[in-house]
């Protein structure tokens, strides 16, 4: 089996686009991709989109960079977890020898744009059931999960919290975070009330902006001047879709049959683990993604997180770029996780931001209302 | 059973369930003051309605009369509304609530956050919003 390299990473810029629309913002992460990699557009023989506002994204960026026939085309959509999920095809993809070039891109104006269609629109007979309940969603669904984490285990608000602040104190090394002023646990606790018991701070921010990724063949990295971090495992699963109440177990995510296939796959135990980017699209999504990936028994994520364990110096360095919590969350955060965990095993940082001697990252991705999971395990070539 | 039917349709301004397909005879139902779920052959039930059984894959499981009570799985109260309509509402209650019979729904919660608990035992009624449904509401028993 081939293992992919990652062989560049971009962002667009962040925060609020008004001048531009999803497709500018994955189109400019891309290219912008591309150059960190030594690629140019003409390389490029696959492209894997997911979250643009189109039924057919991968044809649109294609058609937008007016790509050469690309071999391998992807659009599979299961939210923030899609770019993760990518990652398996492409190796897939690159093991047939159908692709050497894959762009992963994503864009988004999820700050500045139109707001959703507030219709109800009988796409789904589900809909029916969840929407005239006026759930606000997604953090309402991530709230009612959390309550009953804190029901079956004593996991506290203040636990919860220590995930924000932890991952605030990343964003504040981190120029490109939209929050960099450092807060405590008080902070986040007296913030406003979103959906009980989540308050503000407990929740992502709502950003615009672009992502993407490179991945190359083997072949193709030795021809080009990049340190090598490998795909060494991927894998994928869902529990459910539209409605939280569809999650079989609001305290145990897909990721307890991810994780141990994507370490299995990679040959890794936790202790290998130098730096886990974990999606933090609440305090919750992190916490129990942490318990289910096993970097601890399951019900003691509150417990573990507490007193720094991911934050600069700890035990655990977890969103090192500040996460969805603090930096940027355009909607699907998935190819952010895939980015930072790049950047911190090619040690592109100084000082504190940079995790010492990165060799092993976790890339974890969460899609819909807790619904969709990926993991990919990231390895450093000597 | 058959559940009280409260006539909201004159303030109601959120989302309406709209009857399709396997979920017509739910909402039909719900009209009567009845919460009906689908208990297939096979002893599996479900909700929300679906053309098949996602246990035996069975096609069209027949509807049951639920008793429309249950016990409260989790819940969250809202302080931002989350669909146009609900902004007069906040803050307001939404729960997951397991059926007696088994099924889990999602369900506005008529209560003081103050007075609920996960495990709380909780009873159906309906708030009809429109010609065509009525939803289900879950008060503490």
């Amino acid at each position: 089996m081939a293992e992919p390299i990652l062989a560049g990473v971009a962002e667009s810029e962040l925060g609020e686009t008004p001048d531009r629309n999803w497709l500018d913002n994955a189109a400019i992460a891309t290219v912008r991709a591309l150059e960190d990699a030594g690629c140019s557009l003409g390389d490029v023989d696959g492209v894997a989109v997911a979250g643009g506002n189109d039924y057919m994204p991968a044809l649109v960026l294609s058609e937008y960079l007016d790509l050469d026939e690309p071999s391998f085309l992807e659009g599979t959509e299961i939210g923030g977890s899609s770019f993760e999920h990518f990652c398996g095809h492409v190796r897939d993809a690159m093991t047939r020898g159908e692709a050497d070039v894959v762009v992963v891109a994503y864009g988004s104006t999820g700050k500045t744009g139109p707001g959703r269609d507030q219709s109800l629109e009988e796409t789904h007979p589900i809909d029916g059931f969840v929407r005239p309940t006026g759930l606000f969603r997604p953090p309402g669904a991530y709230a009612m999960a959390a309550r009953r984490h804190m029901h079956e285990y004593g996991t506290t608000e203040e636990q919860l919290a220590e995930i924000a602040v932890a991952t605030r104190e990343w964003a504040s090394m981190n120029p490109k975070a939209a929050q960099r002023e450092p807060i405590t646990v008080e902070d986040v606790l007296e913030s406003r009330q979103i959906a009980e018991p989540f308050n503000l701070l407990d929740c992502c921010l709502v950003s615009d902006g672009g992502g993407a990724v490179v991945l190359v063949s083997e072949e193709k990295a030795r021809e080009l001047d990049v340190p090598e971090i490998a795909v060494a495992g991927v894998a994928s699963t869902s529990t459910h879709r539209q409605d939280i109440s569809e999650m079989p177990d609001m305290t145990t995510t897909g990721a307890a049959v991810t994780g141990p296939k994507a370490f299995d796959q990679a040959g890794i135990t936790h202790d290998d683990v130098d730096v886990a980017e974990i999606y933090d699209s609440f305090t919750y999504t992190a916490l129990v993604t942490l318990e289910d990936l096993g970097f601890c028994e399951k019900g003691d994520g509150g417990e573990f997180v507490s007193g720094g364990t991911t934050a600069p110096g700890g035990e655990l360095p977890m969103n090192t770029q500040g996460g969805g919590l603090s930096y940027c969350h355009p909607g699907h955060f998935g190819v952010f996780v895939l980015i930072e965990a790049a950047r911190q095993l090619r040690g592109d940082y100084e000082g504190d931001r940079q995790v010492d001697d990165a060799e092993v990252a976790i890339a974890h991705g969460t899609g819909g209302v807790l619904s969709s999971s990926s993991t990919v395990v990231l390895r450093r070539e000597a | 059973m058959s559940a009280p039917v409260e006539d909201r349709r004159e303030e109601w301004d959120g989302p309406v369930p709209v009857p399709t397909g396997a979920t017509v005879p739910f909402w039909a139902g719900a009209l009567e003051g009845d919460l009906r779920y689908q208990e297939c052959d096979c002893g599996h039930c479900q909700l929300y309605p679906r053309a098949v059984c996602t246990a035996c894959g069975a096609e069209d499981p027949p509807f049951e009369d639920s008793e429309g009570v249950g016990t409260i799985y989790t819940y969250t109260v809202c302080h931002v509304p989350g669909e146009p309509g609900f902004g007069d509402r906040t803050p307001y209650v939404v729960g997951a609530i397991d059926l007696a019979e088994g099924p889990r729904l999602l369900a506005l919660l008529d209560a003081e956050p103050a007075d609920l608990e996960i495990g709380a035992a909780v009873g159906v009624t309906f708030w009809r919003v429109s010609e065509e449904a009525a939803i289900p509401v879950f008060a503490p028993e």
